[in-house]
């Protein structure tokens, strides 16, 4: 082929086709882009140029009773870092002045900047910031984009150490639960109720986080707010707990010999409860449970959050000499005259039991030997009534079971008896039988379970469920949710069994170890215990109801101090001053410095106290 | 319609479509340069610049449309050393902007030679090819043009600006196509040219998919071969004798084999490689990262593919209809880098939509169309190699500039003539578009 022509058109030809294909490649292209593509694309464009900064919702209150407020919110400063979209700013100066300004490790700061920039999302450098190192950062704004102040609620408990593990605290999430939280509209760094009450009724409390969506260009720095969804604070939570009575019996325990202890007020009418005391406890507002590892006991069960009212598993002791009597009475394998001689010891084929008073009580019947709490009168009845009963009787009180109080980490306790052997192919001796009598051996309790026992005494039977919540009061005004009393089990005793035990328990506190309990104007009944511990001193016990009289009772404790000694020595005192607190009697111990009566105006209307003490 | 006699006679010296299509795109440049710059903190110095550089500029197109063009074939080694000296300056007190020594600084107004040196290569070079008409099927008239071409371009390299001296490629060899130069010698010509760039290319992708390739693997084998390793001289041998092993089989089965054939086959090949070796290991990093942000783009959203990304949602986000002028979000609030220059394109398809991206193809399909057009009805053969390298010009810096919009080419910081902002670039497209003009009018003239 031979190209004479000067002007080859041919070649301009090709020139002006190979051009129109690539307009036509170009076109289609933006066909696909504009077109096809369009709705990726715009979505992409405006995760680029929107920044949600979301805002904690205010938590729901607790309330006591009265209305004394237990949970409330406060505003807090925070300062967060929004990434910049260019992504290859030096994050380094920014942290080393953060670091400078918030006194921490500027790697740690270069190491959140950095995490930001790569998730693209915002992070909390620093919370509840003080007044003057705020101003200092307001003034690092415009040097560099992307840090900003944001003003949050934060969670706050004006009464501090008061009912830490029953409330429990907020806290930042595990990693790994936000994996599971993260489609409940959790953000990593949503606070979420980590224990206690905070932690059951965090869907009620939460409420729902609110969000300004901002407009930020290519440097992070905010141009203008697009809109904002406000947020909706959280429901409220009026408890049956008391503060009085839950501030006596917390200052009590911490107060007595070890400071270890718990204490749980039922109303022995409904269940609900008036007070949920363990101690050691800690300040909520100061979040004790994020210092680090390395400075926290090994064993749980030093931990100030552990709560020995529903976790705490203890023997017995004597207090379990009321489920002996009420199985034996009831069964008719001994009588109220039945007497037994104590020398201060009980023999059972070789072995020597001994009686708490190695002198002996001398003869005994149900009433002294109740009153006196002696162990050798007890090991000779429980030995009468069988073990198979007192385990049968010591279930239908309650005991190795939880009593599904709303509250984590409850523990069921340890049945102790033939049928809880014979379900671990273990036998079951005599000398089984006489520890049972008198509340050792394997048997394990708590607190509340005590607390649930001596309240079924008081109220003739029923086992009611411990709950705390009074209702729960709608942020948005709906009409209130009132927990009702619910029956969790039945103790059937004859009339005159009831009888029996009643008036023995009241000769405790007449003439028997629970002296020390007695206050003029109420009936108080009760029983003293004084748990063996293989480590340490003997835990010490008290349970005791209270009326005014003709009335029925109104108020049940179950009161354990660890390595207290004789329940007589420090349980008893304790519940006296509870007692004294719940029925308004005498001047009030010294814990009453505290203004319990400093009422928020937001608080919602009391409803009348129902079965409260009047 | 009857029109009258003047009026018919302008109507067929003045390319009316041509003029419709330059004067479109600059209404639809200067909105989106408008729109682009509103943001930033100099906007109205910018703009004031903008609106100067546009009526310089139709001052200069005027100016060469009034001008007749065959002063620039007379006046070619006048033009071409002018070139030479403009970028020899250049390199020696330019300033610096963006990496590379590109702009001589008058103090008052400041310009950017290469542009100019474009212009200026297709005139001379024009003028070269046209004087040898006779024996355009020479090689020797191909290896010519080159030589009057390397110079040019060898010194923009130099600034180094890499991206302006890639779009001399297609200029050149689309004049030599269009001047009529035998395809095989253009070919012979392009396959070195192709080995030297794919070089570098092969060796990013290499990189960029097998970055731990052990020692003996094959993409270690290439990477060694590419950099000018033990593989390249094993390649370079095994390839002689390759060679020369199959002239030897051609001659015995009495083929039509003349050695030079051979190896001159070999030579362009060995030449390519080695020019391809040379260009890669002088490739700066960011040269290096806009070729891995075209292989792979998802593998670093942080750089260059950063703007490849912001660019085509800027357009895709735009629609059909566009988010309006000034209501861009890409470009209004910075996501789009270099906004009012490189990346008009990615403005204009955010705030105008389908309708205005598509148009400003449509115009600039009508404005090459037009130049091919002019180039065809030229009077004379220098007005056609003129008109014919201004088409390409033009079309090839719409491909490449639009393309890296839209994501389809690697990143080259070139703008989009007549709607990017750039004094410059748009005074020098603006007097090319005038010369066109010129050789338009005067298609019918005797000399």
């Amino acid at each position: 082929m031979r190209e004479s022509s000067p002007r080859p058109r041919a070649r301009l030809d090709a020139v002006v086709v190979l051009f129109s294909v690539a307009i036509g490649a170009l076109f289609l292209r933006l066909f696909q882009l504009q077109i096809l593509d369009r709705a990726n694309l715009t979505a992409a464009a405006e995760r680029n140029r929107t920044e949600m900064i979301y805002q904690t919702a205010p938590r729901g209150f607790v309330y006591d009773r009265n209305g004394v407020v237990l949970a409330t919110n406060r505003p807090m400063f925070s300062l967060i870092y929004l990434p910049s979209h260019k992504g290859l700013a030096d994050l380094r100066p920014l942290a080393q002045e953060l670091a400078a300004q918030l006194r921490r490790d500027p790697a740690d700061i270069l190491a959140s900047l950095e995490e930001a920039t790569r998730e693209d999302s915002v992070v909390r450098l620093a919370e509840n910031l003080p007044p003057r190192v705020m101003f200092r950062l307001s003034e690092l704004r415009p040097i560099y984009p992307g840090v900003d102040l944001v003003m949050e609620a934060e969670r706050y408990y004006p009464l501090g150490d008061f009912a830490s593990q029953l409330i429990g605290y907020v806290g930042r999430m595990d990693p790994r639960d936000w994996i599971k939280l993260r489609s409940e509209g959790y953000r990593i760094d949503s606070p979420v109720g980590r224990t206690g009450l905070e932690k059951v009724f965090e869907s009620v409390l939460r409420g729902r986080d609110g969000a300004i969506r901002m407009e930020v260009d290519a440097q992070g720095r905010l141009k203008r707010q697009l809109d904002r969804v406000p947020w909706q604070p959280g429901d409220s939570l009026v408890l049956t707990v008391n503060a009085a009575i839950q501030e006596v019996a917390e200052s009590e325990l911490r107060r007595s010999i070890s400071g270890r202890g718990a204490a749980v007020v039922l109303d022995p009418r409904s269940g609900a409860v008036l007070a949920l005391a363990s101690t050691p406890d800690f300040n909520l507002n100061e979040l004790a449970a994020s210092a680090p590892p390395s400075e926290r006991p090994a064993n749980p069960a030093d931990l100030p959050e552990f709560d020995r009212a529903i976790s705490g598993t203890y023997a017995p002791g004597s207090t379990f000499k009321i489920v002996v009597g009420a199985a034996g009475l009831n069964e008719g394998r001994f009588a109220v005259n039945d007497t037994v001689f104590c020398p201060g010891y009980f023999k059972l084929g070789r072995h020597l039991f001994w009686c708490y008073d190695h002198h002996g009580h001398g003869l005994m019947n149900w009433w002294t030997g109740f009153a006196h709490s002696c162990d050798v009168y007890f090991y000779e009845m429980g030995l009468r009534t069988g073990a198979a009963l007192i385990e049968k009787y010591a279930e239908s009180f309650g005991l190795g079971r939880p009593t599904r109080i709303a509250l984590p980490g409850e523990s069921p306790g340890q049945l102790f008896g033939p049928r809880t052997f014979a379900a671990e192919h273990r036998p079951w001796y005599d000398g089984d039988t006489v520890n049972l009598s008198i509340g050792q051996g394997g048997l394990l309790v708590t607190p509340i379970q005590m607390a649930v026992l001596i309240s079924a005494v008081a109220n003739g039977g029923t086992l009611w469920r411990p709950h705390y919540i009074d209702r729960i009061h709608y942020a948005d005004g709906g009409p209130d949710y009132v927990q009702q009393p619910e029956k969790m089990g039945e103790v059937d005793l004859k009339p005159s069994t009831w009888n029996d035990l009643h008036e023995a328990l009241s000769l405790v506190v007449s003439s028997g170890t629970g002296r020390a309990v007695a206050i003029r104007g109420l009936d108080i009944s009760g029983k003293t215990g004084t748990a063996q511990n293989s480590s340490g001193r003997d835990h010490s016990w008290f349970v005791a109801y209270a009326a005014r009289p003709g009335q029925p009772p109104s108020v049940a404790v179950a009161v354990l101090v660890e390595n207290g000694g004789f329940g007589d020595v420090s349980a008893v005192p304790i519940a006296r001053d509870i007692f004294k607190v719940a029925f308004g009697i005498g001047k009030p111990p010294s814990w009453a410095e505290l203004d319990l009566r400093a009422k928020p105006a937001a608080a919602p209307p009391a409803r009348d106290s129902r079965g409260g003490p009047a | 319609m009857a029109l009258s006699h003047a009026e018919a006679a302008w109507r067929g010296r003045l390319d009316m479509t041509f003029l419709a299509a330059v004067a479109g795109l600059l209404v639809v440049g200067s909105l989106a340069v408008v729109s682009a710059v509103r943001p930033m903190p100099h906007a109205g110095h910018i703009e004031i610049r903008h609106f100067a550089a546009l009526a310089v500029g139709i001052a200069f197109f005027f100016f060469g449309f009034g001008f007749d063009y065959h002063v620039f074939e007379d006046q070619a080694k006048t033009i071409y050393a002018a070139t030479i000296l403009m970028l020899l300056a250049v390199l020696a007190v330019g300033t610096i902007s963006h990496g590379h020594r590109s702009w001589l600084n008058f103090g008052f107004l400041s310009f950017q030679p290469a542009e100019l040196a474009r212009l200026f290569l297709v005139l001379s070079l024009a003028a070269y090819l046209d004087r040898r008409e006779r024996k355009i099927k020479k090689f020797s008239v191909v290896l010519g043009a080159l030589a009057v071409s390397i110079p040019v371009v060898g010194l923009i390299l130099k600034q180094p600006d890499f991206s302006t001296a890639l779009t001399f490629l297609p200029l050149i060899f689309g004049m030599l196509f269009c001047a009529g130069v035998s395809l095989a010698q253009l070919s012979v010509i392009m396959v070195f040219a192709g080995l030297t760039l794919s070089v570098p290319f092969i060796y990013t992708v290499c990189q960029v998919f097998y970055p731990h390739a052990q020692a003996g693997s094959w993409p270690h084998g290439i990477v060694d071969a590419l950099i000018g390793g033990k593989t390249t001289v094993v390649l370079l041998l095994g390839g002689a004798l390759a060679v020369a092993g199959l002239w030897r089989w051609a001659k015995w089965a009495r083929l039509r084999a003349d050695a030079s054939l051979f190896l001159a086959c070999y030579l362009v090949l060995a030449g390519g490689l080695l020019a391809g070796i040379v260009v890669n290991r002088r490739l700066k990093p960011y040269q290096r990262d806009r070729f891995a942000a075209f292989v792979a783009p998802k593998q670093d959203l942080e750089g260059a593919a950063y703007h490849v990304r912001q660019s085509q949602i800027a357009i895709g986000s735009g629609g059909v209809w566009g988010k309006g002028l000034f209501e861009g979000t890409q470009s209004q609030l910075g996501f789009l880098p270099e906004r009012h220059t490189d990346f008009i394109y990615a403005v204009i398809g955010e705030e105008m939509g389908f309708w205005g991206a598509a148009g400003v193809l449509l115009l600039y399909f009508l404005l090459v169309w037009r130049l091919a057009e002019t180039a065809r009805g030229a009077r004379d053969r220098y007005g056609y190699l003129v008109c014919s390298g201004l088409a390409v010009m033009f079309g090839f810096e719409l491909v490449l500039n639009v393309g890296m919009c839209v994501g389809l080419m690697p990143v080259a910081g070139i703008p989009l003539p007549l709607v990017s902002y750039g004094g410059s670039s748009l005074v020098i497209a603006l007097w090319s578009l005038g010369i066109a003009a010129n050789v338009h009018y005067k298609r019918y003239l005797l000399a």
